[in-house]
């Protein structure tokens, strides 16, 4: 029985043990379709080589020409943000490393659909190429759409959606770490529970022990009911 | 409910849980820089020029991985190791470029055929370039060349056994969560509002 001045510690923690767990499953729960999706779409990318994952040979192009409004925004970006606008496209900007002189060059991609936009300045005429990928395509892409590769020090994400889409990701994974984190703080709880169920385990071993002869559950979960109800009683 | 299955269950959630933890973690991180970091444009590099080399025939008009095959005989005479990715051949000046990846270093070695001689660049890549070059590893570029080198296909198997691991990590997840009827409809509510956010930002980054 733990003695008064043990006790607020012991209650604190059974407190933070029962919030880990409840931590563990309510994220697992909120991401796991998440979680599925990202899976699913790392062994597409890691297998190319599975048909039903294709989708490039699969794409379907369009092209169109449209006379454009000239432009009075004084950079290139609000320049393209007002041509797409005209053409009716939303995306990230993608640009290409150099721009040729009386011309506007630029990509604007969302998951599914890139738009190769070239326009004459001169002529005020923009010529779209469009690229729409099937469902898997989505999906890959998906998996690595940020707006900024890494590689590219100019990029900036200039598409609210790609914002929100990378707040997705970060979550996520910020998601997963904390996951891994309760558990290992679970699996410590538990070898400790182990230790006090019936056999002597020590140094490094715990984790070999377990492997090969678990621990008493029963015991373990009945020492922590009977602490719990300890810790709750008034006077003990 | 029968018991030795949810004590199995259980046992196995939690060791093959700690098993790909290590792995969990490194493709959790490297997100955070694959999202918003930049590889540093002017690193460090090291070059050296290696002299009479025994360049192997037919390397210039070979192929895919046929040619890999070859220029992994450059590799060893320049002591160079790691996975070769798109080998580019300049006709004009009979060069050949060959770059080569591993964790924590890119080289680039600039074969000239004619005079038996290569340049070796090399950049040490920093610990989240490292990352994110494992976490992006395969991956789907150069698919016909791609685990050229013995650690890459390990690799590949690795990761391949993190998410299927996490897959039934997720399903015996749901199995013991399931058993807890206090909990079914918090976690009910929140396995909703999970499919709700993933479904509502596709449609709206997709549709």
């Amino acid at each position: 029985m733990p003695s008064l001045r043990s006790r607020p510690s012991l209650r604190s923690t059974i407190t933070f043990e029962t919030l880990n767990r409840k931590l563990h499953y309510y994220l697992g729960l909120y991401f796991l379709v998440f979680m599925w999706m990202f899976s699913f779409t790392g062994l597409l990318l890691n297998h190319p080589q599975w048909k039903f994952g294709e989708f490039w040979p699969q794409r379907k192009e369009t092209r169109f020409e449209k006379a454009i409004e000239p432009t009075p925004a004084a950079n290139d970006l609000d320049r393209a943000r007002d041509l797409m606008r005209q053409l009716n496209l939303a995306g990230e900007i993608d640009w290409p490393d150099r721009q040729a002189p009386g011309r506007l060059d630029f990509r604007v991609n969302r998951p599914g659909r890139t738009n190769r936009i070239g326009v004459d300045l001169a002529r005020r005429r923009a010529s779209v190429q469009q690229i729409e990928i099937n469902t898997w395509g989505v999906m890959s892409v998906l998996h690595t759409f940020s707006g900024t590769p890494a590689n590219n020090p100019n990029a900036k994400r200039d598409w609210a959606l790609t914002t929100v889409w990378v707040v997705a990701m970060d979550a996520l994974a910020a998601g997963l770490l904390l996951m891994v984190l309760s558990s290992y703080y679970m699996w410590y709880r538990l070898k400790q529970e182990a230790t006090l169920g019936g056999y002597r385990i020590d140094g490094w071993r715990p984790q070999l022990r377990l492997l090969f002869r678990r621990p008493d559950v029963a015991a373990v979960e009945s020492r922590l009911r009977s602490r719990r109800a300890a810790s709750r009683s008034p006077c003990s | 409910m029968p018991k030795g299955l949810y004590i199995w269950t259980r046992d196995l959630h939690l060791y093959l849980g700690l098993f790909i933890s290590p792995f969990a973690l490194l493709f959790a991180v490297s997100v955070f820089f694959l999202n918003h970091g930049r590889t540093p444009v002017d690193a460090a590099t090291a070059r050296v020029a290696i002299h009479d080399l025994r360049v192997p025939l037919g390397i210039e008009e070979a192929q895919g991985m046929e040619r890999v095959h070859l220029a992994a005989a450059i590799l060893a005479q320049v002591d160079v190791t790691g996975e070769i990715n798109f080998i580019r051949y300049v006709s004009k000046e009979r060069r050949l470029i060959i770059p080569v990846v591993k964790p924590g270093v890119e080289t680039v070695i600039d074969l000239s055929v004619e005079a038996r001689t290569a340049t070796v660049t090399r950049r040490r890549t920093t610990t989240w370039e490292t990352l994110s070059y494992l976490h992006k590893s395969p991956g789907p570029h150069n698919a016909a060349i791609r685990g050229n080198w013995f650690w890459t296909r390990a690799w590949r198997w690795a990761a391949d056994a993190t998410v299927y691991l996490t897959l039934f990590l997720s399903v015996s997840g749901i199995y013991l969560w399931a058993v807890l009827r206090s909990e079914r409809k918090a976690g009910l509510i929140l396995l909703v509002a999970g499919i709700v956010s993933l479904g509502g930002i596709i449609y709206a980054v997709a549709a």
